[in-house]
């Protein structure tokens, strides 16, 4: 059962040394940080290790959180930047949003596209591998506005961009989106959008 | 300038100024490219909403739980106490000495000579006769003593770890 408290609640608790506090935080974010992390990684491992290392570092230096923003947001950029990092690490160049030849093995993944099976997977199939075969600046972007409850300017925060290049960033990738939901579904779009 | 979709984007997402929503609600209800356009995108944006998650492992929040935990373990004591503590018995002993110093140099008689004379009432202990032969024997031969014991657990802690 998950705590009732704010988050800013639970942080003051954990400062004070109540350490199930913060384990009560990380039950209530845990489930969006794994998908942002598999946002970056594309797979469960490097993921799980990324989604470790942010509420690790958030810990360390929770003290430090001016409580200027939400917690997530803060929490966020953590992720992001620990994501890239364990990118550059696995040397994955993600800097360019343009370059998706790094992704186009994903694309062509083969069975990516069975039209025998296509009516028994779900539109949440279609989407999540849509979104896989995104490059992981969009599909961040895609998940913070659409599943991590953050406005334009919070992700701009988050990511550490201003907030039109967020707008026109989200943009771009909801196109590349619809544009990898048509590639896969083909004719099965028409009945999707 | 904005296309039709960036326009139609702005609008489901409340991105735009009262007269643009307007104006844009107003394209919607008339133009049937708009519409369709409009259908479109809610349809997909409804979609976007929806998207499911991924579910982290079961232990996810053990691992980090324990991570931290044997982080915290192996803290030296230094880092564990808070600076401010540290801070506070720094300056309350700068601030003791200042002003033990301010109250001794406020009651020297500068005036007085520069020799220094033991006031006759006191008698000093005569310490010589505690470093006789013995006393300085016994004395070296605990720190011997001792010497050996600390050196002993040093190697003993060592051959431990290799264990280990």
């Amino acid at each position: 059962m998950q705590s009732k408290l704010s988050d800013i609640e639970l942080i003051e608790q954990t400062l004070a040394g109540n350490q199930s506090a913060y384990a009560d935080l990380v039950k209530r974010h845990q489930r969006f940080v794994f998908t942002l992390a598999m946002r970056f990684a594309k797979n469960r491992e490097d993921a799980e290790e990324i989604a470790q290392d942010c509420f690790i570092k958030a810990y360390r230096s929770l003290a430090s959180f001016q409580r200027q923003s939400k917690f997530s947001t803060w929490l966020y950029s953590i992720v992001y930047t620990t994501a890239m990092t364990f990118l550059r690490k696995k040397r994955i160049d993600t800097s360019s949003i343009d370059d998706e030849a790094t992704y186009i093995q994903i694309e062509n993944k083969p069975g990516t596209y069975d039209v025998n099976n296509i009516e028994n997977k779900s539109r949440s199939y279609y989407l999540n591998q849509a979104i896989e075969q995104l490059l992981p600046d969009d599909a961040a972007i895609i998940t913070l506005f659409y599943k991590g409850e953050q406005s334009l300017e919070e992700i701009a925060q988050a990511l550490g961009i201003e907030a039109n290049t967020v707008k026109v960033k989200l943009f771009r990738a909801r196109q590349r989106l619809k544009e990898k939901l048509e590639r896969n579904l083909k004719h099965e779009v028409k009945e999707l959008i | 300038m904005n296309s039709i979709e960036e326009k139609l984007w702005n609008y489901i997402d409340g991105n735009c100024s009262i007269d643009e929503h307007k104006a844009i609600a107003t394209l919607i209800a008339n133009n049937e490219a708009y519409k369709s356009k409009y259908n479109e995108l809610l349809l997909l944006n409804n979609e976007f909403t929806g998207m499911e998650m991924d579910e982290p492992p079961m232990a996810f929040t053990y691992k980090v739980m324990e991570t931290i935990r044997t982080e915290n373990a192996r803290q030296p004591l230094k880092a564990a106490i808070d600076t401010r503590i540290i801070l506070g018995i720094s300056a309350f002993f700068i601030i003791t000495v200042a002003a033990l110093l301010v109250f001794a140099f406020s009651t020297v008689n500068w005036t007085a000579g520069t020799t220094i004379k033991t006031p006759e009432l006191i008698k000093l202990p005569a310490i010589k006769s505690y470093f006789t032969g013995p006393l300085i024997k016994g004395f070296l031969f605990f720190d011997l003593v001792m010497g050996l014991f600390l050196l002993d657990n040093y190697l003993r802690k060592k051959s431990g770890l290799k264990h280990h």
